[in-house]
């Protein structure tokens, strides 16, 4: 039984994990040469996958990565090859329903040199659904490699989400995390970059609400290891009704770090005063040439704005809604699918104006 | 069909327990433009945020009637709904919410009915050729990094897509250059008619030449002390307001 004081979650334990018997993955044409996408299950080549070096990184702690190592229904591995270039971004989805209410989901994602990719993961349940989802994903950016990896929780308020998140990065390689924080009733979510070489770099964009009862941990690390490694952090969220929510966000400069640069930014808005909000940014240096910076900020929705926006005729909610989602615009705005932009707005639109 | 669009008697408004109106009578007919003159820190723009029904500005007496009915206690929304607009004196920056989808928003909210997207984005075109706007600002943040008269044009912008039955100006031509006056005086013509009114709250004349009023007030300390025509406007240009109100403060 795990215990998680941060966001009282008390005695928890793991429920059954059922089959994922549903297609989670979205292909709209085929993959170019170079490009290796299967279900995690199906991997052949398992040996491109033990050569991964796991073992750095907690994630959301050991019993939740060795409980996805052992019991995963679901998940791809990607491989692409040096050189390898794939335009339009990846889709897989996982739909949580009557007959599939968990998903462990594995991911393995491996980019040679020079390679290129935007993966989307969607996670949604249907009404009324306890759904349950434990995940890991693992990435491996090399030299000069690109990444974008999306995920969007957008769970019903009965369902439990954890999820984990590594990346290493090689030299001058990239990897860009957004993460769109929508739903459930609890939500752990911890993403972790190893800057590991020279010039490796790591973006963090989130978005993040908070409404009804939900309890969020969301905890962002950038580890700089390699000499001028850079790292930024941004995050922006909204809470509501009773909604609880923890951010850390740790900007860790290792020995070795030399001209390293790494910021973060947080700026939530508090919308009820009946919420809780903790932030606690760390900054851990063993190097004395970089440059961190961090910065935290919580505001109320301004009176006068929202006065202004419903002088022209909008509701209560409604100018609430657009003031949040203009909070939200510099997030959404780097998602490259138009399909995914409108599936957040419309689940902010659903959580803020219909409830 | 009645002819009084406004009317506003005894209104006493308090801001933080201060009293700032102290009895103000006001009566707008269909079709009227009326000026409000006074100097600062008389209560200009707590009239019109308190027409607008701002909450921070508590009515403790009187009534407001707006088209035969009681607005005392209506939220900004709903007299938005109703028809009141207010070209704001200090309009709000609203980061990430393009001026189209804010507008096209608003407009749906104060028609209730949806706004298709291609015919929306024509009207916003036409509406912005008229009063000279680049093509660009519908695309910009709500008012972000808008210079002063930017700002201003912005609302005649808002208030010429929405079609309010009563327009309320505070100093909406302050910080304006003489063209930019004149684009808002036409602005603010164009959507006058018959059924329509304005209320314009200036310190210029310039503007007055261009509007033609029906009626100018002076508001002093809280309270209309003397309405009259474009000669108040004249009056007060040339003794100033200190003589003003040793003329009238009496009332
Ligand atoms: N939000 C506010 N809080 C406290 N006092 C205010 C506020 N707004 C205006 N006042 C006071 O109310 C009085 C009238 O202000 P205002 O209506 O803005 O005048 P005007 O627009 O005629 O210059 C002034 O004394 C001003 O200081
Ligand atoms: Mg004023």
């Amino acid at each position: 039984m795990i215990t998680w004081k941060r966001i009282k979650l008390e005695n928890f334990s793991f429920p059954k994990i059922y089959d994922y018997k549903k297609e989670f993955i979205r292909l709209e044409e085929e993959l170019p040469l170079g490009i290796r996408l299967d279900k995690i299950y199906d991997t052949v080549d398992k040996t491109k996958i033990n050569w991964l070096n796991t073992s750095e990184g907690n994630g959301l702690g050991k019993e939740f990565i060795s409980f996805v190592n052992e019991f995963y229904n679901s998940g791809v591995s990607l491989y692409l090859e040096r050189n390898s270039l794939i335009e339009k971004p990846i889709v897989v989805e996982f739909n949580m329903d009557k007959e599939n209410p968990t998903v462990v989901d594995k991911n393995i994602i491996v980019a040679e040199p020079n390679s290129q990719a935007t993966i989307v993961f969607d996670y949604s349940t249907d009404e009324g659904v306890e759904a349950f989802h434990n995940g890991f994903t693992e990435i491996h950016a090399g030299e000069n490699s690109s990444l974008t990896i999306i995920k969007v929780q957008r769970m019903n308020d009965i369902s439990q989400n954890f999820d984990t998140n590594i990346a290493y990065v090689k030299g001058e390689g990239k990897v860009n995390w957004i993460t769109a924080e929508l739903g459930s009733q609890i939500s752990g979510s911890n993403f972790t970059t190893f800057l590991d070489e020279v010039a490796s770099e790591s973006n963090l964009s989130s978005i993040y609400l908070g409404d009804g009862h939900r309890k969020m941990d969301l905890s962002y690390s950038m580890i700089h290891k390699g000499p001028r490694s850079i790292s930024n952090i941004e995050s922006r969220g909204a809470l509501m009704d009773n909604a609880k929510k923890v951010f850390r966000g740790n900007l860790d400069f290792k020995r070795g770090s030399r001209l390293a640069k790494g910021g973060e930014e947080e700026y939530v808005l508090l919308l009820d005063p009946t919420v809780k909000s903790d932030s606690i940014p760390a900054l851990l240096c063993e190097e004395d040439d970089v440059q961190g910076e961090h910065a935290a900020s919580a505001g109320q929705i301004n009176e006068n704005q929202l006065f202004y926006l419903m002088s022209r005729g909008l509701s209560e909610r409604e100018a609430k809604k657009l003031i949040i989602e203009g909070a939200f615009r510099p997030v959404i705005d780097r998602i490259p699918l138009e399909e995914l932009k409108q599936i957040i707005d419309s689940e902010i639109e659903r959580r803020l104006v219909n409830a | 069909m009645a002819r009084e669009l406004l009317n506003i008697k005894g209104l006493k408004v308090n801001i933080d327990d201060k009293e700032i109106l102290k009895g103000l009578d006001l009566n707008i007919n269909k079709g009227e433009i009326h000026i409000i003159m006074g100097p600062n820190g008389s209560g200009k723009s707590t009239l019109a945020y308190t027409l607008m029904g701002h909450p921070k500005y508590e009515i403790t007496d009187g009534t407001i009637e707006f088209d035969g009915e009681l607005i005392n206690e209506m939220k900004a929304d709903e007299r938005a709904k109703k028809g009141i607009f207010l070209s704001f004196q200090y309009p709000e920056e609203i980061p990430g919410v393009t001026v189209e989808d804010f507008l096209r928003t608003a407009k749906t909210s104060v028609t209730g009915k949806m706004q298709g997207i291609m015919a929306f984005k024509k009207l916003l075109k036409e509406k912005m050729d008229l009063l000279e706007m680049k093509e660009e600002y519908a695309s910009r943040y709500l008012n972000l990094g808008f210079s002063g008269g930017e700002k201003k044009k912005n609302e005649i912008l808002q208030m010429s897509i929405l079609e309010p039955k009563l327009a309320i100006l505070d100093e909406t031509d302050s910080g304006l250059d003489v063209d930019a006056i004149r684009i808002v005086a036409e602005g603010v013509k164009r959507i006058k008619d018959e059924s329509r009114s304005i209320l314009v709250i200036t310190h210029y004349n310039k503007l007055l030449d261009y509007l033609e009023p029906d009626y100018i007030h002076i508001l002093l300390d809280g309270k209309i002390v003397k309405t009259g025509g474009m000669e108040l406007a004249k009056e007060i240009d040339e003794e100033g307001y200190e003589n003003i109100k040793l003329r009238y403060s009496h009332i």
